[in-house]
Order: C-alpha cells, then structure tokens, then sequence
C-alpha cells in the first residue's frame, strides 16, 4: 500500500512552518526596540529612576541624594553587558534562522531570554551600594521592557525549534528543564563553597576552625563551639537513638505478631512525618521543664541545655532508623534463619548472631541517615537549645552549627552574612563525608547480597 | 553459633527431654530489652501525639481557624484564618514551579539522556543536595531571593526557596516511577509507529501518574511541615491577603513559622494555648496528608 499525505494536510503543514518561522523572526528583533523602553525601575527612599536599556547603557550612573549631599552610584559592568547583549543576541538570532540555522538561532534565542536574569542578579550589588549611603528604603523593580524580553527570548526560542518538528521541539524543552533543574543543584553547591571558602580564608583557616569565640558583634568568627556541639549532640542522640531504634525494628521485623507490627508501623511513619517545630515544641514544653525540675540538676540547670538537644533530637532520628533497619532484616532470606533455628540456637540468639549480622549493611546506613538528620536539624535545636556559643556541657546552653546560622541570619550585616556561609560549607563538608559513607556502604551491601 | 546453653548442655552428661524449656539468661535479658524498646518507641509516639492533641483541641474552634490575627494583647482576633490561607499559597505555588520542571527533567533524565557518566553524576548531585539542611536553603534563599533580586520577605521568595529544596526529591522520585515502567510497554508502542514524544506522553507518564502523585503528596506533607526555610523567606507577616496575586509579593507565615513566633516570642498571655491549638491543627494536616499518601501507595501496589 502507497503512503500518501494529501495535498491539504501538506499545504497545512507549510503554513504552519511559515506562520513559526515569521513568529521566530518578529520575537527576535522585538527586543531590539524594546531596548528604547522602559526596563528597569530604581526607587531609593522616593528618588525614582526609570532606566530603558539605553540609559542603563549610556549613563554614568544615578546621582542619589543623601542626608550630607549626594553621591553617584553606578551601574554595574555586567548589567550593561547584559542589557546591550539582549538585542545583540535577538538580532545574531534573526540571522542564523534566515540562513536557516535553526539550532543555533533557537540557542541566541534563548540566551537573549536570559540576559534580563543576568541583569537582575546584578542589581544586588546596587542594592548594597544605596544602602551603604544610608539609604534603607531601596526598591528595584522590573519594568515590562525587561520582562518583555525575557518572554518574547523564549517564545522565539521556542517557534524556532519547533521549525525542526515537534519531537525535537519536545526533546529540547526536557533539556532546558533537566538543566534548570540540575544547574539550580550545581549552582547552590557553587554559590555555598564561592561565599563561604573566601570568608573562611579571610578569617583565617585556622581561626576559623579552631577559634573558641563566635560573636558577630565583637567579629570573632571561631566556629570550634559551634562544632563540637554539633558533634556532641549528634554523637549523643545516635547513641542513645540506636539500640532503642535497632531493637524496635527487632521487635517489628522478628518478634511482634504480624497484627500488632501492623499498627506499630504505620505509627513509626507518622512520628517521621510530624514537622519538626512540634518536636521543638514538645522539647520546650516538657523536656527542658523536667531537666530543670529534676532533683539531682536541681539549680544547675536552666533546661535549655546540650541534654535537652540531645533527647529531642535521639526522638527524631528513631523513625528512620527503625524503618531501614526493619527493611533491611525482613530482606534476610528466611533459610539463614531456619538453618540456624535448625542447629538448635534459640529464636533471639538467632536474631542477634544471625539476623542482625546478616542485615548490617543496611542497619548501617540507617545510622548514617539518622546521624544526616541529626547534624542537620534546625528548628527543633533552636527552641531547645538556648543558642549561647560556648563550649559544650551537657547542662549548659549550646549553640549548634545549624541553629548558629538560624540565629545569626537576621543580626549578619551583608558583609557578615559570607561568614554564616563558611559555616554552612563546614556543615556541607560532613554532610557530604556522611552521604559517602552511606553510598560506599550500600554499595557494599549490595556487592555482599551478589556473593 | 549456639546459645552457650545449648554448648554447655552436653559436656555435663545431663539428658534433658526436648520438649523440657530450659532457661537462657541472655535470652531472657534481650527479650525484655526488646520489649522494652518497643515500648519506649510507642510511649513516645503515642506521649506526644496526646500531649498536642489533649493541650491543643481544646482551643480549636470555628471562630479559630475562620478569623484574623492581631498582634495587640488586647485584640480579641487571635484566629489563624491567615496562616492556613498563606500555607494553602506556599504548597500549590511552590508545587506549580517545581513539579512542572521536576517531571520534565526526569522525563529528560530517563528517555532521553545517555545513560553514562553524566546521569549518574547528576544523581549523585541530587541525592547530595536532598540531605542538605533546610536552613542552609534558608540562607541560600534570603541572599538570593530576599536581598539579591529584590523580592523581600515574600511568599515568592519562599516559595522559589521551597521548589529548589524540594526539587531533587521529585525528580528522583518521578524517575524511579518512570523507571518501573515495564520497556515492553514502550517496545510495544515504538513498534506500531509512535514517535518517541507520544509514546512518553502517552505510555510512559500515565503509567507513572500514581508514582508521581504519591512523590507530591509527600512533597506537600514536606512544605507543610517545613520551617526554616520560611522563618527566613517568607517572613512572619500576618495580615490577611487583600488581592489573589498581588498577596504573592506579600510577606506571611505559614502555620509553622506561627507555631515557633508564638511558642518562642509569644507575648499575648493566651499564646501557649494559639500555639497548642496550632500545632494541633498541624499534626491533623499532616496525619490527612499521611493516610493519602499511604492510600495511594497502597493503590499502586494492586494496579
């Protein structure tokens, strides 16, 4: 049988590439006028500038008046590069799609969507340098001109791709989304280490590290306080979370009547959905009053305590734990069991020298994300931790790296806030020594299960 | 690997019938421990849900949740009416940015990347990023949202924040649910002359739609409890919304942020009991969110 596409659904299709590619050309040269419209709108303290793309080429910045005169604020480089490189790039694209380069036109295309991004990224450094003059009321708003082009970028983008049908058209917006979606990953992990490694060096990496004193004010940035609660509370809750979570999962996974586990369980999954302000809450209410109140800490205490951390948070990480640990038990095949059962060893013997060995990979990597929530937890640590930076003691008020950053984050001057965020790469650097460790171990475990 | 009294039992020429118990010590001991950790874990759960939920119903009413809040002491308005609107605001536009792009990227990720180097580097990069601490997004999104492009304390601020935080979980989660897709499927459909968009359009993604579902259910139980993120984001305003959108660029809290300012700087003599009943509105949201999800799961299990 002959294939035959009728001459109407051809003609069809011809108008319809026709009407893209006018579409394409027409959204690409738009920004080129748009650069003599309004883009940008600067409000400092009821001074209102309204920049098109030409002023904010051309001027030599913005003469803001201050309480002892007046004083000129620039315009960053890259806001005008980006600002000239709109229609630069709309017009490279008109080029390329009339020497029918789709592929290439569809990428100037887009780059010109993104360089009004570009621009507002770099306005923070105006923001900084209004407020520096004394000014706190600072606004910066985008006018249609930059929005304008940021959606007619995309929208002539996306009419040129679709010049080269619709499976590619597709195939390309996943890409843009997969690389928004995997650059704002990278672009975090980028943006923590290039704030917070220069912050840490001007500090001093010693200092840093090992300096006893933390305080903002006096800037004194040691984060050895800070750490070693970090470490002691984590430490703590894993050790007194562990063998209650480990024996829980025993009971669930070998011991419990299959009715019984059934209730328990779900409970276990509701503990480790309820938000962690509750427990928070919860510490505060009744933790810390019964420390305070207990007779042998009896005015030694105020409660908020390094002890009160570690109880909350040894509450926290039993849901994870107990859940990995009961999954990987109930993976142990049932023959080691019965072999052993077979041999004359008792029901716990066998749970303990066969069942509980046989799972050690995967109980295992229950702690290690146990201790992951526990280094990582805020709020929790916040309401119950009474948050002075000293050394720790289990009595004594602590402050912790993650509730550190919590309550340093309002106070941090914007040239503070870099320091916030070389503790934020310290606590990134064991997350990750954490994260490796788990995937080595469940790695392992798995190479173990092939043998 | 025998108990040792099952060891020692033989030497001393002692004949015990089969059917005699014998005491083991060790067994004993571990039993009770057992016992007893279960029981600490259930005490625990069981303690604080009652604790909550006796402290906070109390106070729930009608006129709690349905009115305004006031800061005055003397103002009788201490509803939460703006919280629960500000919540229902953070989930479904935090859920509109990042679920949209989540599945996108995970369609990419699975059909359509070379499976190599890359992919798997990307996973590790995502997996990292879904152990991070909230409150290192927290400082991320106040230096980049609230300060950097200007859009101040403000829903969108914490809701840019949220959908990044949130990101790397749904697109590992969609593509485990694309990943279960049986290949047959696909085959099938390639082989009767689909393209490759309509067969992931039309195979791939419905086949994967309870996967999905269950990965923003348990998303939304994630922003619902979240915190951190949103003390620092969206600020801890609470005035009631007065436009649809124009409330987007407004700073408010959600209900957590307004369970830690009450439980912590909580000046109204009545703020423990808003507190209560608000962590007891809390517990309701996300137990409802719970049993969906479990329901769902359950769902996908027998389709």
């Amino acid at each position: 049988m002959e294939l035959v596409i009728s001459e109407k659904v051809q003609a069809r299709r011809r108008l319809m590439r026709r009407a893209a590619f006018i579409c394409a050309l027409a959204f690409g040269l738009l920004p080129v006028l748009l650069f003599f419209f309004p883009y940008v709108d600067f409000n400092f303290g009821g001074q209102q500038y309204s920049l098109s793309g030409l002023t904010v080429l051309t001027a030599s910045g913005m003469r803001v008046a201050t309480h002892g005169g007046s004083a000129l604020v620039g315009l960053p480089v890259l806001m005008r590069a980006a600002v000239v490189a709109a229609p630069v790039f709309g017009l490279v694209g008109a080029a390329l799609l009339v020497m029918k380069k789709v592929v290439p036109a569809a990428v100037a295309y887009a780059l010109c969507a993104v360089m009004p991004v570009v621009s507002i990224l770099n306005s923070a450094e105006i923001r900084t340098d209004v407020v520096g003059l004394g000014i706190t009321r600072v606004s910066i708003a985008y006018d249609w001109g930059m929005l304008l082009v940021l959606i007619l970028g995309l929208a002539a983008a996306l009419f040129a791709m679709g010049l080269r049908g619709v499976e590619r058209l597709a195939e390309s917006i996943f890409l843009v989304f997969a690389c928004v979606s995997v650059g704002s990953v990278f672009f975090i992990m980028l943006y923590m280490v290039v704030t917070g490694a220069p912050a840490i060096w001007q500090a001093g990496v010693a200092d840093f590290l090992f300096g006893a004193e933390w305080d903002l004010g006096n800037e004194q940035y040691g984060t050895l306080a800070l750490t070693l609660s970090s470490i002691c509370a984590t430490a703590g809750s894993v050790i007194l979370g562990v063998p209650v979570g480990l024996l829980t999962a025993v009971f669930l996974a070998e011991v419990a009547h299959k009715n019984l586990a059934n209730i328990v369980r779900p409970a276990v999954e509701l503990l480790a959905g309820i938000p962690s302000v509750i427990y928070g809450f919860f510490g505060m209410m009744v933790i810390v009053p019964a420390i305070r109140d207990f007779p042998p800490f009896h005015g030694k205490t105020i409660g908020l305590s390094l002890l009160a951390v570690i109880l909350v948070l040894a509450i926290m990480v039993l849901p994870t734990i107990i859940s990995t640990a009961e999954t990987a038990m109930r993976a142990v095949p049932a023959s080691y069991r019965e072999a052993s059962l077979a041999l004359g060893a008792t029901p716990v013997a066998t749970i303990f020298k066969v069942t509980v060995p046989a799972a050690r990979s995967g109980i295992l990597s229950g702690v290690i994300l146990g201790v992951g929530r526990a280094i990582g937890e805020t709020m929790a640590v916040l309401m119950v931790a009474g948050n002075l930076a000293q050394m720790p003691s289990l009595l004594g008020a602590v402050r912790l790296m993650t509730s550190g950053i919590a309550v340093d984050i309002n106070y941090a001057t914007a040239a503070q806030r870099p320091m916030l965020f070389g503790i934020g790469l310290l606590l990134f650097i064991f997350i990750m020594i954490v994260n490796i460790s788990f995937t080595y171990i469940s790695r392992k475990g798995v190479q173990m299960d092939v043998k | 690997m025998l108990s040792e009294a099952a060891m020692t039992a033989p030497k001393t020429g002692e004949k015990k019938s089969l059917y005699e118990k014998k005491r083991h010590p060790f067994d004993l001991c571990m039993k009770t421990l057992i016992y007893l950790s279960a029981a600490i874990t259930v005490t625990l759960l069981v303690g604080i849900l009652l604790y909550i939920l006796i402290n906070g119903i109390g106070h729930i009413s009608w006129e709690f949740i349905s009115t305004e809040y006031s800061q005055r002491a003397s103002s009788p308005e201490k509803g939460i009416l703006p919280m629960i609107i500000n919540t229902v605001y953070v989930v479904v536009l935090t859920l509109l940015i990042s679920v949209p792009i989540g599945v996108c990227a995970a369609v990419y990720l699975t059909q359509y990347a070379k499976q190599g180097r890359l992919v798997s580097a990307i996973r590790f990069a995502t997996d990292t990023l879904a152990g991070i601490p909230s409150v290192l997004f927290a400082l991320f999104g106040m230096s980049i949202f609230v300060s950097g492009f200007g859009f101040g304390y403000s829903i969108l601020s914490g809701c840019l924040t949220m959908a990044i935080c949130i990101l790397p979980t749904i697109v590992r989660t969609t593509e485990e649910a694309l990943l279960t897709v049986p290949s047959s499927y696909q085959e099938g459909a390639l082989a009767l002359g689909a393209g490759k968009l309509r067969v992931t359009m039309g195979i791939v993604l419905p086949c994967a739609v309870p996967g999905i579902l269950t990965a923003v259910i348990l998303a939304m139980g994630r922003i619902v409890g979240e915190s951190a993120i949103f003390l620092f984001t969206t600020g801890t305003g609470y005035d009631m919304p007065n436009s649809l959108f124009g409330h987007i660029m407004a700073a408010g809290r959600t209900l957590t942020v307004h369970l830690y300012t009450m439980a912590k700087d909580g000046t109204a003599e009545n703020s423990l009991e808003i507190a209560f009943a608000t962590s007891a509105v809390l517990l309701i949201l996300v137990f409802l969110l719970n049993r969906l999800a479990g329901a769902l799961s359950k769902l996908l299990r027998k389709g």
